[in-house]
């Protein structure tokens, strides 16, 4: 048997398990995986978010303003450190939706961006009391679970 | 047959050999975080990260993302490919319009095949631009129905001259400012004190100071009446 002969088959079987494991098990799982043991104690896990607090939560979108306004979460306030954009209107916009209590959740593009967790101390130094926290994946997270569906806050 | 397994094994060790390669691919940078303490009317910050290709393969700068408009990146040249032993250098330039305080700003690097959301290098600028006029609280709070007392905002300049609140406002005339002197163009107070506490609502206390730099002109504030928050589960 030659080399391309041989190629071939071990493709074969290689395509044929896949499909069959794709049939079986359904598509490969995109979620953000979190385990609650190894995030920063600022960090929150998606999870938690949508089942314990049931998504009641003020979300905070730490991108830039186009995308926010393309595949932000509903209703998500934006709060970005674009030296274009005016801090002094996202401090009012935010603290005023802080009045409630509730939990504040910020996001930026994934666990490597960063900005999300400078954005949680500018608003934590607001000093309303209000928890903040960063949500771990960021919006990778949010777009694993479907929760952007280019709906504009 | 001895010959194809022969054949076979080599086209696979050859697969795994480059596959080696592409993971090993990479840029060795001097710093990958940089600290620079600007001075208090900086508009923009330059940082230069230098790097070597310290490989025995070439590596290619595949895509720059930075995380906010306010950045421009060049790489020198603009050259993309690194050959072994070969050297080069990328220059962000941040606009750091009104910020003061610590802030940080990254560039992320996309190597070879590096796949989105998961590039080879993070680089990060922390930027330290003196706080010249500091509120010692950023919000005031009452709760309702509580009694009415007057709350202070302490205000302080730290810079070589005078700073002076020329003005101040409020966006709910629930609240009555007074602004006292204690050292003038050094030191003052915001003296708060609401008419009533019956509703909850927010009112942003403005100040606005004559200080040379444009990014401490406008100071911002909060008076807050709220009800109790709710425990924490």
């Amino acid at each position: 048997m030659n080399l391309v002969a041989q190629t071939a088959i071990v493709l074969t079987i290689a395509l044929a398990a896949a499909g069959t494991t794709y049939l079986i098990q359904g598509p490969p799982v995109r979620a953000v995986l979190c385990d609650t043991s190894k995030i920063k104690s600022d960090e929150v896990c998606l999870e938690r978010v949508m089942s314990e607090w049931k998504g009641r939560v003020l979300w905070v979108d730490a991108r830039l303003r186009a995308d926010w306004q393309r595949d932000g979460i509903a209703g998500a306030a934006l709060w970005n450190l674009d030296a274009s954009e005016n801090m002094q209107t996202f401090e009012a916009e935010v603290a005023a939706r802080m009045l409630d209590g509730q939990r504040v959740v910020v996001y930026c593009d994934n666990e490597n961006c960063g900005t999300s967790r400078q954005v949680a101390g500018r608003i934590k130094a607001l000093q309303l009391g209000n928890e903040v926290f960063v949500l771990y994946g960021g919006w990778s997270a949010l777009a694993a679970a479907q929760l952007t569906k280019n709906l504009k806050p | 047959m001895c010959a194809s397994l022969d054949a076979m094994r080599t086209a696979i060790y050859c697969w795994l050999a480059m596959t080696g390669f592409l993971h090993a691919a990479a840029l060795t940078f001097e710093k990958e975080l940089l600290e620079i303490h600007a001075p208090a009317d900086a508009t923009s910050i330059v940082a230069d990260f230098n790097f070597e290709n310290k490989t025995d393969q070439p590596v290619t700068i595949a895509k720059v993302d930075k995380t906010c408009s306010c950045i421009a990146v060049l790489v020198a040249d603009s050259k993309l490919v690194y050959a072994p032993g070969e050297k080069g250098q990328i220059r962000a330039t941040f606009d750091m319009g009104n910020f003061s305080g610590v802030v940080n700003k990254t560039v992320v690097l996309y190597l070879d095949k590096d796949v989105e959301g998961q590039p080879s290098v993070t680089l990060t600028v922390e930027v330290h631009i003196p706080v010249l006029v500091e509120l010692k609280e950023k919000t005031l709070k009452w709760l309702v129905d509580a009694a009415p007392d007057t709350q202070t905002i302490d205000v302080t300049m730290d810079y070589a001259k005078p700073i002076k609140i020329t003005s101040h406002s409020c966006t709910s005339e629930n609240f009555k400012i007074v602004v006292k002197t204690l050292e003038e163009g050094k030191h003052y107070q915001l003296l708060v004190t609401p008419h009533d506490t019956k509703e909850p609502g927010l009112a942003i206390i403005r100040l606005e100071t004559d200080c040379e730099i444009k990014r401490h002109q406008i100071l911002q504030a909060f008076a807050v009446i709220r009800r109790e928050l709710p425990p924490v589960p």
